[in-house]
Formats: structure tokens, sequence, C-alpha cells
């Protein structure tokens, strides 16, 4: 029986607390599997959707196919697994963030087969974020299983991320670099180690199940020194479309919460939206993979003004998709949006400079993915890895870089926050492990405590106080109400000190004359960033917690910063 | 030790019922209240090792124009001040975290399904992993309001029985209210429990607080429930057995609330007595 209690805590198994770094690579190749194979699946679903539904997009009605798509996926995730829409990203960095990567189980599938309807049937979003939900989900439930504490979970969390994007995309520095870059916000060596395992986990499923393929098969490029130059007109138009992208998709989500509509009815109109846009312009539906291919190729044949309109449509269809209740990621429509940009820059470049030998537009795509990657996500990293990565085009590394950085400071002046966190940002939410917001968000006032404070009361002499001074080592006395035990005000020694050396005093004085009155209180629900403010701001280093009215205890500096410190442990060490 | 509990308002008369018998434990273990009326049918609790996300029943957003003034018109009956929680953070803008820094909690038997399906032997999959995974003990209400006169403590001799009885002092000393211990003897002998007693210190808190310990040495445990007061807290723990053992034979937890309709206040696996 004993042997069969032991099975309910594997974490306590003795072959897995040899070494915790082991654990954690051992637990790292299955969370990168995991996250692997549910990539794959999505990949192989959103291919076989695409094929099923593609017969019927002849037909004038076919408008409504990204309609349906988006309203299914919509109560999907509304009625039957009881989740927010969006891409899920944020939900990931956010318990990362607050709560050391605890997360659902419900959220390894459920933005599987929610973006898999959107997608499927057209509408504007990529499967990424979605993987990236879901690989991280099931790297928070693995590490809770084995019942890992926080720090090693946040790192499980990265390398389910890192798997699901090296899957995806067959790209396993671009996986280990998102992860670091966007969802841990950290570069340690502790966490590098399992997250590049589950990068190559993840990376070799996709690899055995679906063939060692580059994403984009790309033709050599010879980039010149003319080229190099002409890629900041090409950032600065990246970080133009990122801009416009990021506040398109927030204000289509303002409007779209505004509408007096089931969050349904509101997927289904913004797919119907698309559907329209669709019929014009196909290349806005779906995540937009083939388009891009040929854009690469330099084969993309639509001349300069379509090129452009495609731009402004496919960010119209992404935020009518994701802003409106729809599921799924915005790396492929970024992908899309960037090649688009890189055609029209490079077909003006042509039209106002015709004598000059330019690189073919394939490379400048590329450079506008990178673009838009980095201004988007402010990852630069993981823009100029991924488009390395998923083209195979090492030789456009400089001006790779140069797009991305400069794309990326741009967008950082405008938006000072990525569209990931951006709203994690307004509401004070981000707290990256191991800073100051962090720790103190770990802890709560009634941890910090202090219940050895002798309360007294407002009619006790002076002289009768002086005893219970005796018996107490602090130098804080809070003062209650005789009769209804309510906090009335503190005496602090300081304040008796006049009194003290003149005995003609002590039975003239009760403590009600002399105590303070004007003290600033804590309450047990205070944010204790809030309370450090209000005593650095009073220049106190003790502080009355009150509860119902009453005196519960002290807080104070030196038991905060005592634990501080071992929160902080906690937080940075594995 | 000023201490809270947690109450998610339902504002229906199963809600009035269940907040009655919040408030009527409130005032007896010198606890306060904190109120939180839903917005949204569904909230996050982050525990431990765990986040279990609460998909509330419809009925919980009853009437929301009306909530607020029955919920105070109760507890101003009630003679028991208590403060409304609003949730800070939000895992998504329709998912909001509630705290779970409480020291007890109010459930009915299940938060997510009808109420319909209320009944004696069914506590909701959601009560149960709050229950799991909690630091705090859950207190789980019958569906009617009745005051209680004494506590009941099942006292089998595993850890979570003596967290339980010890939660069990913590409830007599607060309440003054008698406390009655109960145990079915499987094979013990009551020299063995006793000796338990001893070996976790609790010798002199047995002496101050119980007032009878009930030893079954006979008979089936479900017909020796008959003599649990029927105005009795009762005080157990759960989920202290492997999930071998749990699966095979079943808890004493599920036999008891199977069979009687007491308020029940469960300590579970993760209990923290510090608290």
């Amino acid at each position: 029986m004993r042997i069969l209690r032991r099975w309910r805590h594997p974490a306590s198994w003795s072959i897995f607390r040899l070494d915790d770094r082991l654990l954690l690579i051992l637990i790292a190749v299955i969370v990168g599997t995991c996250s692997g194979l549910a990539a794959v699946v999505l990949n192989r679903s959103l291919i076989a959707m695409f094929e099923w539904l593609h017969h019927f997009r002849h037909y004038w009605w076919s408008f409504i196919i990204p309609a349906i798509g988006a309203a299914l996926s919509a109560l999907f995730l509304d009625k039957i697994v009881k989740e927010g829409a969006g891409h899920g990203v944020p939900e990931v960095i956010y318990s990362v963030s607050r709560y050391g990567g605890l997360m659902r189980f419900r959220s390894s599938f459920s933005r599987l087969i929610s973006s898999c309807l959107t997608i499927g049937s057209g509408g504007s979003a990529g499967p990424e974020a979605p993987v990236v939900m879901s690989g991280a989900a099931i790297g928070s439930n693995i590490a809770k299983f084995f019942s890992l504490n926080d720090r090693q979970r946040v790192t499980i969390v990265g390398c389910g991320a890192a798997g699901a994007i090296s899957s995806i995309f067959n790209a396993p520095i671009a996986g280990m670099v998102f992860s670091m870059e966007v969802i841990l916000g950290e570069w340690k060596a502790e966490n590098i180690v399992s997250i590049a395992i589950a990068s190559v986990a993840g990376t070799e499923i996709s690899r055995i199940l679906q063939g060692n393929q580059i994403a984009f098969s790309h033709r050599l490029f010879h980039v010149g020194h003319l080229d190099i130059v002409a890629c900041i007109g090409l950032a600065i138009i990246a970080a133009a479309a990122s801009i416009l992208l990021t506040r398109l998709l927030r204000s289509m989500h303002g409007v779209s919460k505004k509408a007096p509509f089931p969050i349904w009815v509101r997927a289904a109109a913004g797919g119907c939206a698309v559907g329209i846009i669709g019929i014009f312009l196909p290349i806005v539906l779906g995540e937009g993979y083939h388009p891009l291919r040929t854009m690469i190729e330099g084969a993309y044949a639509q001349g300069i003004g379509i090129v452009t309109v495609a731009i402004f449509a496919k960010i119209l269809a992404t935020s009518f998709t994701l802003g409106w209740g729809g599921s799924g990621g915005i790396f492929a429509p970024c992908l899309v949006i960037g090649s688009l940009a890189g055609l029209t820059y490079h077909r003006g470049l042509i039209l106002l400079w015709p004598s000059v030998s330019w690189v073919n537009e394939g490379c400048f795509a590329l450079l506008g993915m990178a673009g838009l990657i980095s201004g988007m996500l402010q990852a630069p990293l993981t823009g100029i890895f991924l488009i390395v990565e998923i083209t195979g085009s090492y030789e456009v590394i400089l001006p790779l870089i140069i797009v991305s950085i400069i794309s990326t400071t741009l967008c950082h002046y405008i938006e000072p926050a990525s569209f990931y966190l951006k709203e994690l940002v307004e509401k004070g939410q981000l707290l990256r492990q191991g800073t100051d917001g962090s720790v103190l968000s770990d802890l709560s006032v009634q941890e910090l405590l202090e219940k050895d404070c002798i309360t007294v009361k407002q009619n006790m002499l002076l002289r009768n106080f002086i005893d219970i001074i005796k018996q107490s080592h602090r130098n804080y006395f809070p003062v209650e109400d005789e009769k209804t035990g309510h906090f009335l005000g503190i005496i602090h020694l300081d304040d008796i000190r006049p009194y003290l050396f003149n005995p003609l005093m002590y039975d003239a004085v009760v403590l009600g004359q002399i105590m303070d009155t004007n003290v600033e209180v804590v309450y047990l629900d205070d944010d204790l960033s809030e309370v450090l403010r209000k005593m650095d701001a009073n220049r106190v280093f003790s502080m009355p917690v009150i509860a119902d009215k009453k005196f519960i205890g002290m807080i104070s500096k030196a038991t905060l910063l005592d634990k501080y410190r071992k929160e902080l442990m906690v937080q940075t060490d594995l | 030790m000023h201490t809270q509990l947690f109450h998610i308002f339902r504002n229906t008369p199963l809600g009035r019922e269940t907040l009655l018998q919040s408030i009527y434990f409130c005032k007896k273990a010198v606890s306060s209240l904190i109120i939180y009326i839903p917005e949204f049918t569904k909230f996050l609790m982050y525990f431990e090792n765990d986040v279990v996300q609460i998909d509330l029943d419809n009925s919980y957003l009853t009437s929301p124009e009306t909530a607020l003034k029955h919920a105070k018109e109760l507890f101003d009956q009630g003679k028991i001040k208590a403060s409304f929680l609003e949730p800070k953070n939000f895992t998504a803008s329709t998912l909001p975290d509630i705290s779970t820094n409480f020291d007890f909690m109010c459930c009915p038997r299940s938060i997510s399904d009808l109420s319909s399906k209320i009944g004696l032997g069914y506590i909701g999959p959601r009560v149960r992993r709050i229950v799991n995974s909690a630091r705090f003990p859950v207190l789980i209400t019958s569906p009617v309001f009745k005051k209680w006169r004494s506590i009941a403590v099942f006292f089998g001799g595993s850890a979570n029985a003596v967290n339980a009885l010890k939660l069990g002092f913590r409830i007599s000393k607060a309440s003054k209210i008698p406390l009655n211990v109960f145990t079915h003897a499987e094979n013990t002998s009551k020299e063995s429990y006793e000796e338990m007693i001893k070996n976790e210190n609790l010798t002199e808190e047995m002496d101050r607080y119980v007032t009878e310990w009930h030893m079954f040495e006979s008979g089936k445990f479900e017909e020796n429930l008959y003599d649990v007061p029927h105005d009795a807290l009762v005080v157990l723990g759960a989920y202290g057995h492997s999930l071998i053992r749990s699966i095979l034979f079943g808890g004493k937890m599920e036999k008891i609330q199977s069979i009687i309709t007491n308020n029940l206040l469960i300590a579970g696996p993760n209990y923290a007595l510090t608290r």
C-alpha cells in the first residue's frame, strides 16, 4: 500500500529527485514532444480542413464560410470549454508573470480546436499562438503532475512554448529564442538547457511526422550595399504596418466588446467581413502560407497597386477575425503583411530607380516579414532567427538584423509595450519573475503580520503603561477603544519620553491624551507595493494592520525584507 | 486571531440559505465575511500547485441589480459586518482571479452544476477540486439554514483526521460550542487511538474541549452515523488516502456526505494549520 500511495506523488520518487536539473531535462523532452505533437496535429487539421472547404470556395455564398467557422470557434470557447477568445499568448505571459506558470488543463487543447475552426474556415489568423498556448499549458500541467516548484514550472512552460514554435516552423532556434525573449522575458543558463532540449524534441517530432522541409524554400539572394541601405526604408514601412495592425486590432476589440450581441454573433460578423474581403482578395483568407511561398520565390504576379491594397486588406481582415471573437494568432498574418510590405517597397524602388540593380523582390519579402514580426512582438531576435530558419537564407542576415532592429526600435518608441504585453502593462499585471513587483505580488499582508504587539486601552494611566513597556520589546503600542475594541491610534515610545522622567505625570496622563490618532493604517487586502509607498511617504518602519476597525498586528519593513529575500530566492533559484 | 471566510453570493432563495449559514459560521467562529458577487459565470482560483476554473451555475448571476441589496439585508439582520470582494486581477477580460488567501470558504454542494442536482451524496467536481487544492477548510452547507449547537469531529487516525481534529478544537475554542469526537474503530483498539492522540500531543486539548468521544466498535459505519446530532457542525478530513485505496474502497468523506444532512467543514490534504 505504501508503494501505491507514493504513486500519487511521482515528484517524490527518488529516481526523479536525484538531480533537479536532470529531472527538468527529462520533463523538457516529454513536454517538447507533446507540444510538438500538438503543433503537428493542428497543422494537419488545418490542411485537411482547408482542402475540404476548398471545393465550396467558388460558390457565391462562400463568404459565410469564415463566419460559420468563427461563430463555431467562439461558441466552442464560450460554451464548451468556457474560455475567452483571442490568441492566448498574453494569458501564458500573465500566468508566468503572476502565478508561476500555472495554467488550466483545458487550455492544452481548447485553442487548437477553436483556431482550427477559425483559420480552417478562412479566418485571417495564424496557428502559432494557439500552439504556443497549448504547448505552454501542456508544460504547466506536466510540471504540476511532477509537483515542480514555481521557478521550475515557469521553465517547463517555456519548454512547451519553445517545442510548439519549433515544431510548427521546423525551426528549433526560433522556438528557443521566442520562448526566452517573449514568454519568459529572461535569459538564464538554467532555462536555456531545458528549453533547447524541448525545441529539439519538438522539431524532431515535426520532422518525423511531416518530413524535414524548410517552411519556405528560397533562392539564393545576392544582397548588395545599396540593398542594405534601402532596408532602412523598409524597416520604417514595417514599423508603420506593425503599429497600424496593433492599433486596429485593439480598436476592433473595443468596438466588438461594446456591440450588444453574443460573442458568437460578433465572431460571425467579423468572419463575414473577412469572407467579403476574401472574394476580392483571396490572399487575406486563412494563414496565407501559399501566397507567402510565391512572394519569397519572387513570383507574385500582382501589380504594386493590388499589393498595396492587399496590405491594408490583410490588416483589416486580421483585425476583423481576431478583434471580433475569432481564435488564432498574429504570427502568420504578420508574415503575410510583412512580405506584402516588402514587395510593395521593392516595386516602389524599381519605379523610382529603374536603372539600379536591386536584389530579387523575394529578399525584400523576407525582410518585410522579419520587420513585421520584430515590430509587433518587439522581439528582434525572434524575427531574425525565425526568418533565417524558415527560409534557410543566411546570406540575408545583415539586412535582416538592420530591418529587425530599426522596426523594433521605432515600434517601441511609438508603442512602448509589444502587442502581447500592451494590455498586461496597462493593467500593471506584467511582473517578470525575480523583479520587485513580482516578489511583492507574491507576498501578502497576512503573511507579514507581526502579532506580538501589546494593545492598550485609551483610559490607561501612564503609570500602568510603564509596567507594560517593561514586558514588551516593541516600540509601538496600539490603542484600542475599551468598549468596542476598535483601533484608535498608536503610541510610540518617543511619545511618552517627555513624561517618563516626571513621576508627577504618571497618574495625571492617560494614554488617550498622548496617542497619535493621525496614523496611516494598512488593510489585509492592500498591495505591498502600496504599503511600502505609504511607509516611505510617512518615513515609518512599521504600520498597524486593521481589519473590521480592529487592530490585528503590525507590518514592518524588517519582516518584509526578510520575506522578500526568501521569495526572491524562490523565484530566481531553480 | 483574525480569520476570514470567503462566500460567493447567489441571489436566489438557495443562495440566501447558504449566506445565512456563512453568517452564522462567522459569528460562531469569530471570523469576518468576504462576499463576492460574481459579474461573470467563471473565475479562477490559483492555489499552490493548481489552478481551478470555477464555472458558476447561471443562477449566480440572477438579478444582479438586487444582489447587493439582498446580501446587505442578510448580514444586517445577522448583525455582522461583511466586506465585498472586487477582483483586482484578470487572466482574461471576463475571467477574474479570486484570491485564495482566506481561512475558510463556503460552498454549497455544487457551484457549477444546476442547483436542482444538489442533494445528498452529490458534491460537484469543482467543489471537490477546491477541497483537494485549498489550504483552507471548506464549509459545505446543507440546503436549509440550521443553527449548529455542537461540533462533531470524525477521527479515524489518519494525518488528515488529526488536522480535522485540530480544526475542531479551533472552532470549539472560538465558538465555545461543545465538541464530540466520533471514531469508527476498524480493527483498532481504543487504546491505539488514544496513543495516536498522545503522539500528536493533543491529550491536553482532548481533555479541554471534547465533551464525549464516541467510539463505535461494532455495527456498520453508515448505521452508526445516526448517532451524530442533527444540529452538529461535522468536521472531517478528506482525500487523505491513496488514489488506489479511494477508488477501491471509497473514502469516509463520501459515505458521510451521502448519509448525513449536517453542515460539513472539510479539511483537504493541503489544509495548512498554520493559517
